[in-house]
């Protein structure tokens, strides 16, 4: 690879110097070369890499027109074709950490990898989860230098296309992923190791670290639910009879939905459990035990609900990486929400 | 979130938890008779749609097996 490396860097309308919050919902522009924050991201880069462009995209565009805004970014990505994006830091912002958590998002989605910077406790941080490489950085910009120093070699070296190490010896926020390779020394030492030096007081890391669920802000109450339209969900693995949509029973990869509109019941003759996580018998003599239709057509018919949604969502949730059954659930709830659903019963085996 | 193993789902952030009554039959009880399964199942899920309509902190528990069927965190 000869050159420099191209690098592309996205800012908010702030530090592309557009204005303040009165200016948050200008739309995606570029400039040529290197703006405000980018001139020091370019000298902590070092002489062999060079900003080409700057994006700069209003915050409030960037999170209300989150499409709008990915569809251009990603046009300017393709048009510049960078070695690698780098987004903010966003430092404590949290909307300008949404934006560079999205930014980074459209640039991976097109194979260029990209990397950003900002404040763990910023709402854009829990992309991290999602692939992002996110390098922790303070919460307000008088930590600029110090994050653009700790983003710049990692931007370099995901530039020429290396691997990067484990999280925590590289710096970036971990991603929840895990990477085969060996340790050196087999598990019954590293293992008794750690045992001594917890038995002595000294300190010890454990290699499986616990990572804390994802926070989800509960959605408001429900007005009124004989106006409201409410689905199903299950993760008990209802599958029509037979199987006929070919269903694994455990480590799903895709969820099903089935239309139900003109069902009263779940019938145990048409719809059965594959489920490799539990004792399927007594759901398959009735699966309304894991699906309850028949008890929403009756409180339908009483007027207590609003309305039963035409489409259930079922797969088995067993044995599935916490990353896909996070991509499954947003999937379900995008569904939901663009179905008019106001609230959704979800049963889990 | 209907649930037999209640405490998964309260410990992995579902904001509203509906105690299930078994994981291999969460609405409702085979062993009762068909009227008794009925009623229960239909507790759970009428607990259920009520929980919706009430604002929730973060992750809480709903009993419907509670003398009260109600609010039990």
């Amino acid at each position: 690879m000869g050159g420099p490396l191209r690098v592309v860097h996205y800012v908010n309308q702030f530090f592309g110097g557009i204005g303040g919050e009165d200016q948050a919902h200008v739309g995606v522009s570029v400039r040529d070369g290197a703006v405000g924050p980018g001139r020091i991201l370019e000298k902590a880069l070092g002489d062999d890499a060079r900003v080409v462009a700057t994006i700069v995209c209003g915050d409030n565009f960037a999170s209300e027109s989150e499409v709008e805004a990915s569809r251009a970014i990603g046009a300017e990505l393709e048009r510049i074709k960078p070695d690698v994006l780098v987004a903010g830091p966003a430092f404590g912002s949290g909307r300008y950490g949404l934006a560079c958590a999205l930014a980074c998002k459209v640039a991976q989605g097109r194979g260029i990898p990209a990397v950003t910077a900002m404040h763990p406790e910023n709402p854009g941080a829990s992309n991290a989860r999602r692939g992002i490489y996110i390098v922790p950085s303070g919460a307000s910009t008088t930590s600029m230098q110090a994050a653009l120093d700790a983003l710049a070699p990692l931007a370099r070296r995901l530039g020429r296309r290396e691997t990067l190490g484990p999280s925590e010896v590289e710096g970036y926020m971990p991603r929840g992923t895990r990477r085969v390779h060996d340790r050196g020394r087999p598990g019954y030492q590293r293992a008794l190791d750690m045992l001594l030096d917890k038995l002595h007081g000294r300190p010890y890391r454990s290699e499986v670290p616990y990572a804390a669920p994802e926070r989800v802000s509960p959605a408001p109450p429900i007005a009124d639910l004989s106006r409201a339209r409410i689905a199903m969900v299950t993760t008990g693995g209802l599958v029509r009879k037979g199987n006929p949509d070919r269903q694994v029973s455990a480590n799903a990869v895709r969820y099903h939905r089935h239309p139900v509109a003109e069902l009263e019941s779940l019938s145990p003759t048409e719809w059965e459990a594959y489920h490799a996580g539990y004792f399927n018998h007594i759901v398959n003599s009735n699966p309304n035990y894991i699906l309850p239709l028949s008890f929403l057509r009756d409180l339908e018919r009483q007027g207590k609900v609003g309305r039963v949604h035409e489409q259930i969502y079922a797969l088995p949730g067993v044995s599935t990486p916490v990353a896909v059954s996070a991509g499954h659930g947003r999937s379900i709830a995008e569904d939901l929400k663009a179905g008019g659903v106001d609230g959704a019963l979800l049963v889990a085996t | 979130m209907i649930s037999a193993i209640y405490n998964f789902a309260l410990t992995t952030g579902a904001n509203r938890v509906i105690r299930g009554a078994r994981i291999e039959h969460v609405c409702g009880d085979p062993t009762l008779s068909p009227e008794k399964d009925y009623a229960f199942g239909m507790r759970i899920v009428t607990t259920a749609l009520q929980t919706l309509t009430i604002a929730v902190p973060g992750p809480t528990l709903f009993d419907p097996m509670a003398p009260e069927a109600a609010h039990a965190s």
